[in-house]
């Protein structure tokens, strides 16, 4: 508990140099909203539930993922805050299908990336900077006796870098994007090998919560996108391609998804409060 | 530059590519693979003096690449009976192969059609308890029946609650587990907590930290509380068979540590190590004792806990209808309940229902 404390600080202390600098004016920079639906494969290890078996499970991946992409006032507003909801549910199987494996993960991830407009050529913009990301879930085993689930957790930090490209075909606005993320030091949950959760809830619960990084996990994330306006909506296709790898408490654990993603994209002015007050510019149908 | 971009994306993107183990219905990497996860994850060679190895020469010839999967199948179980272990079995979809003489090469002292005669058809049933007031028909004295079948079947605080109440009465209670092959221990620690007067150490449990037959945790000391609910502390009798197994055999350990406790009936049937399930290449399911569960006295009880008062079903009494466990837990709690003096039996109701 205390290594997610001093991580968080941490990262906050990364962020305050930047918010001493801020003084522009405050413009009502507008939000970058998605909602993507994707569906994919999936491909599963956990050596918890098939101990010594080294087996994979394969099969398909539903997810949800909401993405809101803002510039704020730090650094003049060169910074960009990124939020990333996800929700993804598989059901995979082993080779001969005699057995499935059902899992489920949940994340938040908060990131502020530094934007370069215009880098080598026109309309391409560089975003790089951190992301906290929360996760947890779960894998479970239909088969099992004492150990049917692994249970997932993990806070990290992350490198993340992006780039955006809005270029026309035929006066066609397209924009596509390409964004990597990484965690590279973290703290996560993993049961020991052999001990069934039943001995946790006894209170065995020594070393459960381990410090992570690249020596026991690796996982990255990467994310195109492609932006395409359609009548007075804009489609946004994509690809994610995510890897969570880690080898913790003598649990090797894989999870990997190739995901493709189709959602809308909407571009709006959030005001409230004062703000709302301030301006003449938008009239409410409620305020 | 080409070369390290090709590095740079391939980690990126095709980390996808996982290696695995992959289906075969091979049976020397069938045999290969079941004796290795035995090797790695079970938790009794030591204390059963199996020579794993041992076991492995003498089963290796027995593979050949020309044998049908049931052929394998009957050899790969025979491996894993040798291992002497009712937790430990070999799944596929045509059969499961498992060890069972724990309970088959002995009588079951427990007929249902005879316990059906004293539960009659006006029992009540609480979640996984069948229950009876049973009387003495000289004496008109009471004892509490209940029958708990399996731990898999669910039992609620609320169950207990109003079944305790309904032997408010009763001098005693015979609390039968017989056939019981166990199911989930959060039941065994529920009821049992109901007869606890004070925090009580019930046992140690450890697991497997490495690959090595001896590589284990330090066992680590497991303590039961008494529920804050009901609780029974008049004399009691907990009826065993060699059918009671796993969680009844955990029930058993910690019950009779209890003063008010006394088994009665014929051994248990054992089975202290917490299963765990993996697989075989080919997709089969084993089943394998991972974590030794040590009683109170820090020893295991694999192969069963002997009886306070040995009583077994004789032929006659079979033919006649009767339960001789039933008859002598009665007559033992009779017996108990006299010895205790009015102001004892005062306070344990007191402090039972608060009264």
């Amino acid at each position: 508990m205390k290594k997610a404390t001093c991580l968080i600080l941490l990262f906050c202390c990364c962020l305050m140099p930047l918010r001493a600098q801020s003084d522009k004016k405050d413009i009502p920079w507008s939000t970058n909203e998605s909602t993507m639906l994707g569906f994919g494969g999936y491909n599963i290890h956990d050596s918890y539930l098939s101990p010594s078996a080294n087996m994979n499970y394969t099969g398909w991946v539903a997810r949800v993922m909401n993405e809101r992409l803002k510039m704020v006032k730090l650094v003049d507003y060169r910074i960009a805050r990124q939020q990333i909801i996800n929700v993804e549910f598989g059901s995979t199987h082993n080779g001969a299908e005699t057995a499935h494996e059902y899992a489920g993960f949940v994340d938040y991830s908060l990131g502020y990336l530094y934007r370069f407009d215009n880098v080598f050529t026109e309309g391409l913009r560089f975003l790089t900077g951190a992301s906290a990301r929360a996760q947890a879930g779960f894998i479970y085993n239909t088969r099992n006796s004492n150990n049917p689930a692994s249970g997932k957790a993990d806070l990290d930090l992350n490198i993340s870098a992006m780039a955006i490209y809005g270029f026309k075909i035929k006066n066609y606005p397209v924009t596509v994007r390409y964004q990597g993320e990484m965690p590279f030091m973290g703290v996560l949950f993993s049961i020991h090998r052999g001990e069934p959760y039943y001995f946790l809830s006894q209170g065995d619960s020594d070393g459960i919560v381990r410090f992570s990084s690249f020596n026991n996990k690796f996982a990255v994330r990467n994310y195109i996108t492609m932006d395409l306006p359609l009548g007075s909506f804009t489609v946004r296709l994509g690809y994610l391609n995510s890897i969570y790898r880690t080898d913790v408490n003598g649990i090797k654990t894989h999870v990997i998804s190739n995901t493709a993603m189709i959602g809308l994209v909407k571009e709006f002015v959030s005001f409230g409060g004062k703000r709302l007050k301030d301006t003449q510019r938008y009239s409410s149908a409620y305020y | 530059m080409k070369k390290i971009l090709i590095l740079v994306l391939s980690c990126l993107f095709l980390n996808g590519c996982e290696k695995g183990t992959t289906y075969t219905t091979s049976p020397r990497e069938n045999f290969e693979a079941l004796w290795k996860i035995l090797d790695q994850n079970y938790c009794f060679f030591g204390y059963k003096d199996i020579d794993w190895n041992d076991i492995y020469y003498k089963y290796s010839p027995l593979i050949q690449d020309t044998m049908s999967r049931f052929e394998l199948f009957d050899v790969l179980g025979d491996m894993l009976a040798e291992l002497k272990d009712g937790h430990t079995n070999l799944y596929s979809s045509f059969d499961m192969a498992r060890y069972w003489n724990w309970y088959e090469d002995y009588p079951p002292n427990y007929y249902k059609d005879i316990q059906d005669l004293y539960l009659g058809t006006d029992y009540k049933i609480a979640g996984g308890l069948k229950y009876k007031i049973l009387s003495d028909a000289n004496s008109e004295r009471k004892i509490g029946y209940a029958y708990y079948g399996s731990f898999t079947n669910g039992i609620s605080e609320s169950n207990l609650d109003y079944m305790f109440l309904h032997f408010k009465e009763c001098d005693g209670l015979i609390f039968d587990v017989r056939n019981n092959g166990g199911g989930a221990l959060t039941y065994s620690e529920r009821i049992a907590s109901r007869f606890l007067s004070e925090k009580t150490l019930t046992g140690y449990t450890q697991y497997k930290n490495g690959n090595g037959h001896d590589d284990f945790t330090e066992p680590k000391a497991q303590h039961l509380s008494p529920s804050d609910r009901i609780r029974w502390l008049r004399p009691t009798v907990l009826l065993t068979n060699r059918h009671t197994y796993s969680a009844g055999n955990d029930f058993v350990s910690v019950m009779r540590i209890l003063d008010q406790v006394t088994t009665l009936g014929d051994k248990t049937g054992g089975g202290c190590g917490l299963p765990f399930s993996s697989e075989l290449p080919n997709g089969w399911g084993v089943r394998f004792s991972a974590c030794p569960m040590y009683d109170a006295n820090k020893e295991l009880t694999e192969f069963g806990i002997e009886p306070d008062v040995k009583v077994l079903m004789d032929r006659e009494e079979i033919l006649s209808g009767k339960d001789a466990l039933i008859d002598a837990a009665f007559q033992l709690l009779l017996k108990q309940s006299d010895s205790l003096n009015v102001e004892t039996k005062s306070k344990i109701s007191s402090e039972m229902f608060g009264y």
